[in-house]
């Protein structure tokens, strides 16, 4: 009886040093996860058809812009708001040249998608609403941005991983229209109304 | 001795007891998912609610679209849904077959009207021989959809020349829409076709117009008095208690007997929005359709839910949701689930587009 006991006992002493010495590994070394590498191109294409390519690290070099932006879609569902950084659209088209009043601006996806947004459009002039009643209210200045994290982490595959074109604000109290929020995007392509160029 | 023996025992059975309970599943609702058409939140609402009453085990899922974009959820976005519904039927054919669906339903039908309300301008006195000089009053002001985004918005663009058709008055798309923009929108007259060609940004200018990108926004816009009038589905301004002035049937694309009719309106869109689409849209009765996706998780329970939305109970929730109902006719009868075979016996006879 009294060898059962002498047993049990070391056990118990080893399985407390045991579960002591992961505790401590773990302080010491917390697990980290590597930051995944985002393998993902961005083509800008000026208005004369000249074209850049940028990496996702290039894209995130580039200085950012961050606030807060939410929509609906066209069935009313509200989606957000949520905090983003990005790069303003109008930066990026200035990469290729710039936009004027004469052009628009074309962002297309990998999925097929395509927004084509006016100069008025890439200067942050749209309209916003109230996510309860879609009653349209006034905002704070909006930029346009190409987002690629969003409420402090990258982007999700469902949320357009790893780069979106969202609206934002300082204020989060409102929402735009969801066809603007452009995701998995891969080409931006500066545009004058007599250009041929194709996406 | 034993009383350590007992604790261990105890505390090793408490320990699976536990454990078992988490690992174990739940007993959890089967999920139905349900895309579709905006303007069918309301019937589709209140028809999850009925189905889930009639199956408790089940958890409808709905999520509300445009209809093209319903449809890219499956066939571009690669998600799964087990039912697809959708307010222009001849996307089905168009986008999905043969790789995500082979038949379709058509289920349910609309009209386009002129919604507004006591307050707008002139409420008392627009009818249906007025409507388009009542809206070119300059103080009168009226929106519709983005054509771009809302299948409402390139049909509005539809009625307004073919209104100028029935109406024999050459100035009526010019005064109520082109001259609103900046440049002024082209309609192209030719071999008795109307073509209407949207600008790339369809914004227009002034305050006269008020474009949104659906029906949602429109409807808070015209309810808190922003425009006096908008172009909207009949069951829509239905659906809010909203007035409106019916228009004749050979404009308002709600009769296949007026089909060649509205042939005649065309609309180009500014920019191909989806690889997977045109830019043309074609004049057309207005025909909703229903279809189990071929990828459907649940396949049998969406069929049950289509089967629910044909069926009695179904029909009366789209009758109570002003839902303009028709016999139910398929495409491709003989792909058509068996149990779907009792309930739709007629066959579309000609195919949207087909000659």
């Amino acid at each position: 009886m009294k060898e059962d006991s002498k047993v049990l006992g070391l056990l118990l002493v080893i399985a407390v040093v045991c579960v002591g010495v992961i505790a401590a590994v773990a302080y010491m070394h917390p697990f980290v996860a590597p930051e995944e590498r985002i393998d993902w191109n961005l083509t800008l294409i000026s208005s004369e058809g000249d074209e850049k390519v940028l990496t996702f690290d290039e894209i995130k070099a580039i200085p950012s812009h961050e606030g807060y932006g939410g929509f609906f879609t066209t069935g009313g569902i509200v989606n957000g708001p949520f905090k983003c950084k990005g790069v303003p659209l109008k930066d990026l088209c200035e990469l290729v040249g710039g936009i004027d009043a004469s052009n628009t601006v074309w962002v297309s996806a990998s999925d097929g998608y395509l927004m084509a947004f006016g100069y008025d459009q890439v200067n942050g002039n749209f309209r916003t609403f109230d996510p309860t009643t879609f009653k349209e209210v006034p905002h704070e200045d909006l930029t346009l941005i190409l987002t690629y994290e969003q409420d402090g982490a990258p982007l999700s595959d469902y949320d357009g991983r790893p780069l979106r074109i969202v609206i934002v604000s300082g204020r989060d109290d409102y929402i735009t229209e969801g066809h603007n929020w452009v995701k998995w995007v891969d080409e931006i392509e500066v545009r004058t109304p007599a250009s041929t160029n194709t996406s | 001795m034993i009383k350590i023996k007992y604790i261990i025992v105890m505390a090793l059975i408490a320990a699976v007891v536990l454990s078992t309970a988490c690992i174990a599943p739940k007993q959890e609702k089967t999920e139905v998912k349900v895309i579709y058409a905006g303007s069918l939140i309301i019937p589709f609402e209140e028809m999850e609610e009925a189905f889930e009453s009639a199956h408790p085990d089940v958890d409808v899922l709905l999520e509300g679209h445009g209809s093209i974009q319903a449809i890219r959820h499956i066939t571009e976005i690669h998600e799964e849904y087990d039912v697809l519904a959708v307010a222009d039927d001849s996307l089905v054919p168009d986008m999905m077959y043969p790789e995500y669906a082979d038949w379709y339903v058509r289920f349910a039908t609309n009209q386009m009207v002129i919604a507004y309300t006591n307050k707008s301008a002139y409420a008392d006195e627009i009818n249906e021989s007025n409507w388009y000089n009542i809206l070119a009053r300059p103080e009168v002001t009226f929106g519709f959809s983005n054509p771009m985004f809302d299948a409402c918005g390139y049909r509005t663009l539809m009625v307004v020349p073919l209104a100028e058709l029935y109406y024999e008055n050459a100035t009526i798309f010019d005064e109520l829409i082109g001259r609103n923009f900046d440049p002024a929108i082209p309609m192209i007259k030719e071999n008795g076709v109307y073509t209407v060609v949207a600008p790339e940004v369809f914004e227009p200018h002034g305050d006269k117009i008020a474009v949104r990108g659906g029906s949602v926004q429109l409807l808070a816009l015209l309810e808190y008095g922003g425009i006096d009038y908008a172009f909207e589905y009949k069951s829509v301004a239905q659906q809010h208690d909203l007035r409106y002035v019916e228009l004749p049937s050979e404009i308002d694309l709600r009769s296949p007997d007026y089909s060649e009719t509205y042939n005649k309106a065309k609309v180009t869109l500014g920019f191909q929005r989806f690889t997977s689409v045109g830019v043309e849209r074609i004049g057309r009765p207005i025909f909703y359709g229903i279809t189990v996706p071929k990828n459907a998780p649940n396949p049998e329970l969406g069929q049950e839910f289509v089967n629910f939305v044909l069926s009695e109970e179904g029909q009366s929730v789209l009758l109570r949701a002003n839902q303009p109902r028709i016999p139910p006719e398929a495409d491709n009868v003989n792909a058509l689930p068996e149990d779907l075979r009792t309930v739709v016996t007629q066959e579309i006879k000609e195919r949207p587009g087909e000659e």
